[in-house]
């Protein structure tokens, strides 16, 4: 038996077997890259992601040091309705991919997709620029979901992102973390139009993004400060600090869940990055 | 590049949030404001949807502190939230919180009002904003929106929501309208129908409008009939004053199931602003009509049994005349005269103590014209029906034909469902919860306007003055079933049926 015949085969058996009268249901299919470093990181996040967007979960876990062989894990994630005693419940697949088959994804996830519905693909880690993992999963995904944060070499990473902008949308978790400094930062407007210092204390991705950002949409150079932190905690203007937004940082999860709303390609974005490599 | 354009707003996903305000709550010790709007502001505060620059102004009689009142307004949204009452979020609200006992028709206690938020205007920068929520008996009215006009600043905006019932009849709708317009512009005007702030009764816009499959066969051609129901399981609940003045006909169908019918029948609006919605609305209301008398069935519940537990009649429920002829149940045909509808009924139906809370809009297509497998199919060949689940279980399924697996060609109706809950596990937010955040936001999409009102009046007017010539026999139905057997005739004449439940 394949194994694209042995996940529909076990999935079939769940669904004989479900004692939860649940129904299926899916927004998207949602495939998650994550080499073993990333593995514990992408089942935390997912696992706080399903509520909101449920869908068939293509987990690929890429172990290129590993004989080859293709392991396979099949399960159902189920949620009761609020209110109500019904439960909703979605495919998780599980796809450890061992020697070179990590390298051929495209050919077992295919198969696997929900028709009509759009592919969403989150690279955990650097992705692989050229790497026939990467172009491939990239003729199989509608959007691309990164988080610069996660890269090192990043000027060189946003160069790399931006030669695929023609290809495939792609969203970056970093740019959405500072989503509501940029609201901070436009309301500043017009008296932001002379800005020449910004200083950011964040990851360096969230700071490289906003200050690409600020001289895209502003048109003029802006020299950037900026001091490491696990956060986005502090952003100012010229000296100036900007009051915080009110709330915590969001979730991971909340993180991804907004990139999953997002279809089509973002310019100010990719014009950001563009200025950011 | 000028000051007038900021580059830096272009493709920013900001969620839309409020200018800072003050919210008045005239009725806030009142149950509308203890299980509605209290944890509907509740969860606005915990997704950090109010305006970052907010107070909330509670004005009642009941004689208590603001410090009682915040302890109240605590209890009622653990008791009636659907969020966890978390004590950061709760600290940030009730900081905001002032409270004002006062008869509304004080002078002296209405200027401690306008003294209060003068207060909040310098303490919190609510920028002289106001929105003015009437939570009391329409009784009210009158007194509060005359002080408010009075008082009434220049400075910031203001915007005033008002409770159902909005009058009696059209003449009373139309004397209020004319108060109110008296202190207020329209679009200062918020009339709330809470249940245009149900997610699946805006879905129906989605569904119909967004949807390239359903808008072609939405038409007299293709559909055979619509049937909304908007039963309740529980009685009166206590309001036998209010109840005994207006029936369902005033409680539910001249609001909340009329307006149900407009949305279905409404022809696409040029966009989603308030006027072109409410343009389409008025429309069908102006094109509703009912055949004659005998299409509007009206009844009463006695005693019977709901979910098990026996419950007493409607003439025996406290506060209600033992010969009461007030109406707890009504089932009418509608037609909608226009090219789209005409000759296309609408059968709806409202009612207290029914079998079930439910409240569904039904849309059942014209049988397939030549079904070749008619013989065999037998019974389980029926039309298709989309229904649209308004509360519970929030959600459409569509009915479809569809062959039993095995030998031979053995059809059944089957359901395809789409439900709410499961696809955006958002958890839906309560209908208070998007009325009042679009008030803040200047929002009237959701609300009704005066013509609207008049409108469902003029038909209400119209069956209620047939009424009043004849004398129902009371109770004609029982506690915990679908309605009196005449409103089951009322399809059966026509060689339909109420669905199946």
């Amino acid at each position: 038996m394949g194994v694209v015949a042995e996940v529909e085969h076990r999935l079939a058996e769940l669904r004989a077997d479900d004692k939860t009268s649940g129904t299926r249901t899916s927004v998207m299919t949602h495939v998650a890259w994550a080499p073993p470093e990333w593995a514990n990181a992408a089942r935390r996040t997912l696992a706080g992601l399903e509520e909101l967007h449920p869908s068939r979960t293509i987990l690929l876990f890429p172990d290129p040091k590993r004989r080859d062989s293709i392991g396979v894990n099949v399960a159902l994630r189920c949620f009761t309705i609020p209110g109500s005693t019904r439960q909703v419940c979605s495919d998780v697949i599980e796809l450890r991919l061992g020697g070179k088959r990590a390298a051929a994804p495209a050919s077992i996830v295919q198969p696997l997709l929900i028709a009509d519905l759009p592919t969403f693909c989150r690279w955990r880690g650097l992705p692989p620029w050229g790497k026939p993992e990467l172009e491939q999963l990239i003729d199989v995904c509608d959007r691309l979901v990164v988080d610069s944060a996660e890269w090192r070499g990043l000027s060189r990473g946003y160069a790399e992102v931006a030669k695929h902008f023609d290809r495939i949308a792609v969203s970056d978790i970093a740019w959405g973390r500072s989503v509501a400094w940029r609201g901070r930062l436009a309301a500043e407007w017009p008296e932001l139009k002379k800005v020449k210092r910004l200083s950011v204390t964040g990851p360096k991705a969230d700071a490289l993004l906003l200050a690409g950002w600020l001289r895209t949409r502003l048109r003029r150079q802006v020299a950037l400060t900026h001091r490491a932190a696990a956060q986005l905690e502090r952003v100012a203007v010229d000296g100036e600090a900007l009051v915080p937004p009110p709330g915590g940082p969001p979730s991971p999860s909340d993180l991804l869940s907004a990139e999953l709303d997002q279809f089509g390609r973002d310019p100010i974005y990719e014009a950001a990055v563009t200025a950011a490599s | 590049m000028t000051d007038a354009v900021n580059p830096l707003l272009e493709g920013l996903r900001l969620r839309r949030n409020p200018d800072p305000c003050a919210l008045v709550i005239f009725g806030a010790s009142g149950d509308l404001t203890r299980r509605k709007l209290f944890p509907a502001l509740y969860s606005l505060a915990a997704r950090q949807l109010l305006p970052e620059r907010f107070g909330i102004v509670g004005v009642a009689r009941t004689e208590q502190t603001t410090k009682q009142w915040i302890a109240e307004m605590k209890r009622a949204v653990a008791e009636h939230g659907r969020d966890e009452l978390r004590a950061d979020v709760w600290k940030e609200l009730a900081a905001a919180m002032r409270y004002v006992a006062t008869d509304f028709a004080d002078d002296a206690g209405e200027d401690k009002v306008v003294e209060v938020l003068r207060e909040l205007d310098e303490q919190r920068g609510t920028g002289s904003n106001r929105v003015y929520y009437l939570a009391v008996p329409p009784v009210a009215f009158e007194t509060i929106v005359n002080e408010l006009g009075e008082r009434r600043s220049h400075e910031g905006w203001t915007r005033l929501i008002v409770e159902k019932p909005f009058g009696q009849d059209r003449e009373s709708a139309r004397r209020l309208n004319e108060m109110l317009l008296a202190h207020f512009g329209e679009d200062e005007i918020y009339r709330i129908d809470h249940y245009l702030g149900k997610e699946t009764v805006q879905n129906m816009m989605a569904l119909r409008f967004a949807n390239g499959i359903f808008e072609p066969i939405w038409n007299r051609q293709f559909i055979d009939h619509v049937q909304i129901t908007v039963a309740e399981s529980i009685g009166i609940e206590g309001r036998a004053a209010f109840y005994e003045e207006a029936g369902v006909i005033r409680d539910v169908f001249q609001n909340h199931l009329l307006q149900l019918v407009a949305l279905t029948a409404m022809e696409p609006p040029i966009d989603f602003t308030a006027d072109s919605v409410r343009n389409e609305k008025v429309k069908v209301l102006r094109s509703l009509h009912t055949p004659g008398p005998k299409s509007v069935v009206r009844g009463q519940y006695g005693r019977g049994f709901v979910e098990g537990e026996e419950e007493p009649g409607y003439r025996e429920e406290d506060g209600v005349a033992s010969d009461s002829p007030t109406d707890t149940y009504i089932a009418a045909k509608l037609y909608v005269d226009n090219w789209r509808w005409a000759d296309t009924p609408f059968y709806v139906r409202a009612g207290k103590r029914m079998a079930r809370r439910e409240t569904t809009i039904a849309i059942q297509f014209q049988r397939a014209p030549h079904p070749p497998f008619a013989e065999i199919a037998g019974d389980g060949l029926r039309p298709n029906v989309l229904l649209i689940h308004v509360q519970p279980d929030e959600g459409v399924s569509l009915a479809i034909g569809a062959k039993v697996p095995g030998a031979g060609m053995s059809i059944r109706t089957v359901h395809m469902d789409f439900l709410y809950g499961g696809a955006f596990r958002t958890g839906l937010p309560e209908a208070y919860e998007r009325l009042i955040l679009d008030a803040m936001l200047g929002d009237a999409t959701l609300f009704t306007r005066a013509d609207e009102v008049e409108e469902q009046w003029a038909l209400v007017d119209s069956i209620v003055a047939a009424w009043k010539r004849d004398r129902p026999s009371f109770p004609n139905y029982a506690a915990g079933t679908w309605g009196p057997r005449t409103g089951d005739d009322l399809l059966h004449r026509d060689g339909r049926s109420w669905r199946r439940h």
